[in-house]
């Protein structure tokens, strides 16, 4: 991306209401991981453009996570590979610049679709870009958890995925190992000092 | 193949046979037919009183993975070697509830089928079933819960794609119940969609009251807390279901399912 360019995923943007009951705006959490005492912010539907803009409109304000776990992208309809993986880069800079302290996973889009189709690719290019973009900055990392859910037939399983894109419990079950790995690594390698200052 | 209108029903709205729907049920639709969720509706309508809920619409892959036909696919040919009594169809509220555990505690044992789609409108869920997804199956009892997301309709307008849902059922599946869920209220505070919504169910209610194969079922266990909103414990997104919500909801279904099952089972 050269640096004349906007990158319309990495501008922030709120949702607007425009199905009249407002349930975007209102919070969204759930515990994934309570044992290591995690907020869940995620929104479905949400583009990169809308996670810049909780984070810069509130979400990071009260709390000092040791890791940030981002998952975002495959609703970026509007944008191109290249810029997708932009606004991904985008967020990672400013957590790391709002939580000095913080570390940054961001994990790997899925495939998605029942059989072999464009976004599989285009998923596919953000990971690439992801992958020679984020070790720049250094504390943050990618992890790719999709490794198995594509079958040697290019199917997905509505095991895995119920509607080819949503996880179902055995999908999420697949993924939960090697993120909970990482982060449980991660958090052991927290120096002791640095947990004691932290909210 | 002619739409007939229960005259009781068009009677009740005052002669406005529009919200029935204009259009007979092709078995094939080519795509040129078919719309966006987000078109305006009248570019489809060739006469200007058929109702856009009522239409059978298939949803045009605007996203570029084709799910929704695939779901669609993957349906009819899962249903080839299933005999379920009971067919859930409908929006995300069914297609979610499959993936809790609240499915598998007390909808698998009265051998249920799920054909929930998230987003679907009730003109997505009437094209659905018009075009192989009821043609492999005679399940006892049909329970349908859609009409949340029908975004550019009035409640009118829904009621009359639910209605139309109804009169399909009955037309493929002349033995079998429908059980129609009302739609649930939304949003964290007091809003148009809580209105709209509880319009819908009113006419449903209104509309089907007359009919022997069909009945609606209020699964509302009282949501909208006194000071008029709605938590999060119950609705996640206050849209959709958390598993609480979806106990609250289910226990008393599964009861009026299990005694609609035994008086088929008598007849």
């Amino acid at each position: 991306m050269s640096g004349d360019e906007i990158n319309p995923a990495a501008v922030a943007q709120a949702v607007e209401d425009v199905q009249g009951d407002d349930r975007w705006m209102s919070q969204i959490w759930r515990e994934l991981f309570s044992p290591l005492h995690a907020l869940n912010f995620g929104i479905g539907g949400d583009t990169t453009c809308n996670v810049l803009w909780r984070l810069q409109n509130g979400e990071l304000d009260n709390i000092r996570p040791k890791v940030t776990v981002v998952w975002v992208g495959t609703n970026n309809h509007e944008h191109s590979a290249e810029q997708v993986a932009g606004g991904i880069l985008a967020i990672a800079q400013l957590l790391t610049s709002r939580l000095p302290k913080t570390k940054v996973v961001v994990l790997g889009l899925l495939a998605r679709g029942d059989g072999p189709n464009p976004l599989r690719e285009k998923n596919a290019a953000v990971n690439g870009f992801l992958r020679s973009w984020l070790p720049r900055l250094g504390q943050a990392q990618f992890l790719d958890v999709g490794a198995g859910f594509v079958h040697s037939d290019g199917t997905i399983s509505t095991r895995d995925m119920f509607d080819f894109l949503h996880l179902t419990a055995a999908g999420y079950r697949a993924i939960a190992k090697p993120l909970s790995d990482l982060l449980l690594q991660i958090l052991d390698e927290t120096p002791e000092e640095k947990r004691a200052s932290l909210v | 193949m002619a739409l007939s209108t229960p005259r009781l029903l068009v009677r009740f709205l005052g002669g406005r046979n529009l919200l029935y729907g204009g259009a007979p049920f092709p078995s094939e639709q080519t795509p040129g037919d078919s719309k966006t969720r987000n078109e305006e509706t009248d570019k489809v309508m060739s006469s200007g009183d058929s109702n856009p809920a009522a239409t059978p619409t298939p949803c045009v892959d605007i996203q570029g993975d084709g799910r929704w036909m695939s779901l669609h696919n993957h349906f009819v040919s899962n249903s080839k070697d299933k005999e379920p009594d009971v067919l859930f169809v409908g929006d995300s509220l069914v297609q979610l509830l499959h993936q809790f555990e609240v499915w598998r505690e007390l909808f698998s044992p009265l051998h249920a089928l799920n054909f929930g789609v998230g987003g679907d409108e009730t003109q997505h869920v009437l094209w659905r079933l018009s075009n192989g997804e009821l043609a492999h199956i005679s399940p006892k009892v049909v329970v349908l819960w859609v009409g949340t997301h029908n975004h550019s309709h009035t409640a009118e307008q829904i009621c009359g794609g639910i209605m139309a849902i109804v009169q399909l059922i009955k037309d493929k599946l002349p033995k079998a119940y429908t059980l129609v869920l009302g739609v649930l209220p939304r949003g964290k505070m007091p809003n148009p969609l809580r209105e709209r919504n509880a319009q819908v169910n009113k006419l449903v209610k209104d509309a089907v009251s007359s009919l022997p194969h069909a009945s609606l079922l209020n699964v509302d266990p009282g949501f909208v807390h006194s000071d008029g909103s709605i938590s999060h414990q119950d609705l996640y997104d206050f849209l959709h279901l958390t598993p609480q919500g979806y106990q609250a909801v289910c226990q008393p279904l599964h009861a009026h399912l299990k005694g609609l099952l035994e008086k088929q089972a008598e007849n």
